[in-house]
């Protein structure tokens, strides 16, 4: 059973968390970069004609003569858009990191509902594989957690920039995306994350990996068989081989790292055996501290 | 070349299943992993194997294959034809005397002997013989010949040294018996050179290409075409000494003794001798104890190789196990130099090496040494006399004596008293020890004949303890008593015309002596023999056995007498019990004693105990060889019989084994004690002879390649590089 009895109510001990302590700094009531007609003073920009007047900045024109008009911060409802990895590299792991992510995607779409944001679930794998539309209210937990259970691993690959460009084709409004994958893509996690910080998404990774990825214990003569692709290799794997394979694991992770602190996106990378609710608990004090 | 066990060459069969193995290509493991990305990476894309890995495995089946062939090889104990032609009977000759136990040599003399022994043992070949003989007091062969080198290892390692002197000559003549005619035959002599010197030291340079070794050598001294004429027709194995020792200085006590005064019957006389066996002042302390409490301590300084002998008097009633050991030994001399390996042997690291802190311990043995000084124990002592000042005073002059005098012959005689009856005689004698002086009537024992004039002693019993150190031939004896004995009689003094002046009279009642010299007229009271010949007797009758017991040789065998022992024991029952004698209302002295029948030696186990508490039981009247040095102990214990006996009448200690005579082992050998071994034995010492790389058997070589190729094989295996 995916989701155990008392689920809910750890969903709910973490929704009254996250309102306690992290108020505004994650998900619920997080204001949107949309521009538009709110109180909050945002930004000036040039005045160009057909601009409404009462926004012209004339304390501005008064004193250097320059025709700036004010921009406000529109207060609307957050967007948030869980993409969820479905790959059968998500499968890989005892427990597998797939039901660990699906934890995490109900976790962080309970806390978003309870705070009247709209929640999106998109699952993907070499393609956008099932949709939970947008939705909101805490009330719809209850169908989203179906959703998530009646998910599968499936696809011969991952494609995370072609499941971003499927949302994005359909004129989708921007808001916080939140990315649970292991991120092994062999074309590169970087082209989704892109197009999302295009569109002005707020992007946020959740990578997940198990122990024995980054710490494989095995030597000698064996066959690899990757159980996304199903291809097999015959290889002996020798020491020097694993400290290796070893050192790409680390790059590989540290290469995640790096892109989201120079893009200013989120990123919380976190071993499949971790519970779920230690994880959201330390991505927001994460994303606290960073504040 | 040949095999020892062709049988086993069928193992080689075991090849099949690995070869069946390389060919049907063992199903490798399968191991399920997320994704491929990191290994395609690691892998670089090249074909993960190639032709080279392919090889690899190929070297790994000859590997297996090379192993798998050498262990076989090993098994079966190839050899070659001329090794098979020139089999040796090897016996080693092992010194296990004191001096072996010597830390000059690290870890100790006797330990690098066994090592180098275990070494050769590593050079034996095939159909190779080997005995093992020890050099301790007397040679011992410790294993026959034997090829079986666990059987040899487990007999060389149940060795142990002793503190005994060494047999090397004895020892190298059994090994030569052991070796017989065999052509190839070697006696290799492990010791440390310092024992007694060889007949006939041959270096091994002089026996190299010589197969008949020293006969044909000293013919050949004698005549130059000895050797080519001579046809021996006993070949002589070589003898090869490997020595171990260096040239460290040692100081020991080579003579300790002791026993009782002649003069002064509380005393005791020691003899102590030390020797300095350095090149060196050496200065320390001889300390003295008399059952574990100081009696003295001598400081001795002692010149390069002085020989040190005192003797000591003092007092003791109850005697004791005498113990002397040498503390704070130190080299005075500032330029003193440690002793020198003689063949290149490791000096041990512990062994002292500066002058001034030096310990000179290296070996414990001879630095301690042991005497036992015989009891003594108070006597009472009745004179009935009409009178003589020389009879009474022999007697006070001796403290271990209490004395009552009478004048008359007494109706009732006391208990655990000794009578001396002089001139008057009851009708009946007592019961118990009896001293007669002088006899003036006949009584139940003898009857006094005529006067003898003039008597000149000219026989004496020199062997009984009653004459020891006395002479009575000079003595002026104007008269003495012809007496005729109605009982057997032990003659210790008789005339020319072998009338019997002094006897003691085999009587079932109690011991008796009977001196038929007239003292008054006689000069034996004005002689020193007069006073020895009362202790004599007072000592017999309190069953002493002797006034010295000697110190004994490590490895010596001593005698042990049980009735002696039976004394020894009721004396120290005797003493215990003190003054509670003289109270008994029944006044029948010894009788008493004899009338409860004391349970006969049958009734008692003996058995041997020695320094270490190690028990022997006693099967004989021979103990020994005692080769430790230190106190060894003859205890009795009650056989089961006798202990219920005693249970219900009392808790004696016999019943839980009781010390019935005591031995002093000593090291006492000069030559144990000089650690420096000979000039002759250090030229003739040979480092080579200890097994090196080449002359180890065949199998041995095969393991080393066949342990070669496992490594290589679990390399290929375990690092096996792809790329």
């Amino acid at each position: 059973m995916l989701f155990p009895a008392d689920f809910l109510t750890r969903l709910e001990y973490l929704s009254i968390m996250s309102k306690r302590v992290f108020r505004g700094t994650l998900l619920a009531q997080r204001r949107t970069t949309q521009m538009g007609s709110g109180i909050e003073f945002s930004d000036h920009r040039e005045y160009t004609h057909g601009d409404d007047l009462r926004y012209l900045d004339w304390n501005i024109y008064a004193r250097h003569g320059d025709l700036l008009l004010k921009r406000f911060q529109e207060e609307q409802d957050l967007h948030v858009y869980l993409m969820l990895d479905c790959s059968r590299s998500m499968a890989f792991g005892q427990p597998a990191k797939f039901d660990l992510a699906r934890h995490l995607t109900a976790a962080l779409a309970y806390i978003a509902l309870a705070d009247l944001d709209r929640i999106a679930v998109v699952a993907y794998a070499d393609g956008i594989v099932a949709e939970f539309p947008v939705t909101r209210g805490k009330a719809r937990i209850l169908p989203l957690m179906r959703f998530l259970e009646s998910l599968q691993t499936t696809g011969q690959d991952t494609h995370l920039g072609k499941a971003v460009g499927g949302i994005l084709h359909r004129g989708t409004r921007s808001g916080l995306a939140v990315v649970i994958s292991d991120l092994f893509d062999e074309h590169g996690f970087r082209t989704g994350l892109d197009q999302l910080r295009y569109r002005r998404f707020d992007a946020h990774v959740l990578q997940l990996h198990d122990p024995k990825e980054a710490d494989p214990n095995m030597l000698g003569d064996v066959e690899l068989e990757d159980v996304e692709t199903e291809s097999v290799r015959m290889v002996t794997v020798t020491e020097k081989n694993m400290r290796t394979y070893k050192q790409l694991f680390q790059q590989h992770q540290q290469s995640v790292r790096e892109y989201c602190s120079n893009y200013g996106l989120g990123c919380t990378q976190s071993p499949s055996i971790v519970a779920f609710d230690e994880l959201v608990m330390s991505m927001m004090r994460a994303s606290a501290v960073a504040r | 070349m040949s095999f020892a066990v062709p049988a086993a060459l069928f193992l080689t069969a075991v090849a099949l299943p690995i070869i069946g193995l390389y060919i049907l290509k063992v199903r490798l493991r399968r191991v399920k992993v997320s994704t491929n990305l990191f290994w395609k990476q690691v892998y670089e894309e090249k074909p993960p194997r190639s032709l080279w890995q392919n090889l690899r495995h190929l070297l790994s089946l000859l590997a297996q294959l090379l192993l798998l062939l050498l262990l076989v090889s090993a098994i079966a104990d190839p050899y070659f034809f001329w090794q098979a032609l020139q089999a040796r009977r090897i016996v080693a000759v092992i010194d296990i005397s004191a001096s072996m136990k010597a830390q000059d040599v690290s870890p100790s003399r006797f330990e690098a002997a066994r090592t180098a022994v275990h070494r050769v043992l590593d050079g034996l070949r095939f159909r190779d013989e080997m005995a093992i003989v020890s050099a301790g007091g007397r040679p011992e062969v410790i294993l026959g010949m034997a090829s079986h080198v666990p059987t040899l290892r487990r007999a060389i390692d149940g060795i142990e040294p002793v503190d005994t002197s060494a047999s090397l000559d004895a020892a190298i003549e059994l090994a030569t018996q052991l070796i017989g005619d065999h052509p190839h035959g070697q006696i290799i002599v492990f010791s440390d050179g310092c024992a007694q010197r060889p007949s006939d030291v041959v270096t091994t340079t002089q026996l190299a290409g010589t197969e008949h070794s020293t006969e044909v050598a000293q013919k050949s001294a004698v005549d130059p075409g000895a050797i080519a004429n001579s046809k021996p027709k006993q070949i002589k194995p070589q003898v090869i000494h490997k020595t171990f020792a260096t040239t460290a200085p040692n100081v020991g006590i080579t003579q300790f003794q002791a026993r009782r005064s002649l003069v002064d019957p509380l005393g005791y006389e020691i003899l102590v001798t030390v020797r300095n066996a350095s090149k060196n002042k050496v200065s320390g302390r001889l300390e003295l104890e008399l059952d574990e409490i100081p009696v003295d301590i001598i400081p001795i300084n002692l010149k390069p190789e002085e020989v040190w002998t005192r003797s000591f008097e003092k007092t003791s009633l109850e005697g004791g196990v005498l113990k002397s050991a040498l503390t704070q030994l130190a080299i005075d001399d500032a330029n003193f130099t440690p002793g020198q390996d003689s063949d290149g042997t490791k000096t041990n690291p512990a062994a002292p090496t500066t002058s001034s802190a030096i310990s000179l311990n290296v070996l414990p043995t001879d630095d301690v040494a042991f005497a036992i000084v015989p009891a003594r124990k108070v006597q009472n002592v009745l004179i009935v006399t009409p009178g003589n000042l020389f009879l009474r005073k022999v007697f006070e002059a001796n403290p271990l004596v209490n004395i009552s005098t009478s004048q008359e012959i007494p109706k009732q005689w006391p208990k655990d008293t000794i009578v001396v009856l002089h001139r008057l005689i009851p009708e009946i004698l007592p019961i118990g020890p009896l001293l007669i002086v002088d006899p003036e009537t006949n009584s139940d024992v003898w009857s006094l004949g005529e006067l003898i004039e003039n008597p000149i002693v000219t026989e004496q019993d020199d062997e009984s303890p009653l004459m020891t150190h006395i002479r009575l031939d000079n003595v002026l004896m104007p008269e003495a008593k012809k007496m005729e004995f109605s009982l057997p009689v032990s003659q210790l003094a008789a005339t020319v015309t072998g009338e019997t002046v002094y006897a003691s009279v085999q009587r079932p009642s109690g011991p008796c002596l009977v001196l038929s010299i007239n003292l008054e007229k006689s000069d034996l009271a004005f002689r020193t023999a007069f006073p020895i010949l009362i202790a004599n007797a007072l000592g017999w009758f309190a069953g002493q056995p002797s006034e010295h017991q000697p110190s004994l040789a490590g490895g010596q065998i001593a005698e042990f007498d049980p009735s002696n022992a039976r004394i020894y024991l009721e004396s120290q029952t005797e003493s215990s019990v003190g003054d509670n004698t003289s109270e008994s209302p029944s006044g029948v002295g010894r009788a008493t004693d004899s009338q409860t029948k004391p349970p006969t030696q049958a009734s008692y186990r003996h058995f041997v105990k020695s320094p270490t508490g190690k028990q022997i039981p006693l099967m004989s009247r021979q103990i020994g060889p005692m080769s430790e040095v230190g106190i060894w102990e003859v205890q009795q214990q009650a056989s089961d019989a006798l202990k219920d006996r005693q249970s219900r009448t009392t808790d004696s200690a016999e019943a839980a084994g009781t010390v019935v005579e005591r031995f002093a082992i000593n090291l006492a050998n000069a030559n144990e004690s000089d650690l420096r071994p000979s000039d002759q034995f250090a030229r003739s010492s040979d480092s080579s002879i200890s097994s090196n790389w080449l002359s180890r058997p065949l199998w041995y070589y095969l393991i080393v390649c066949a342990s070669f190729f496992c490594t290589a094989e679990w390399y290929l295996y375990q690092r096996r590089f792809i790329s």
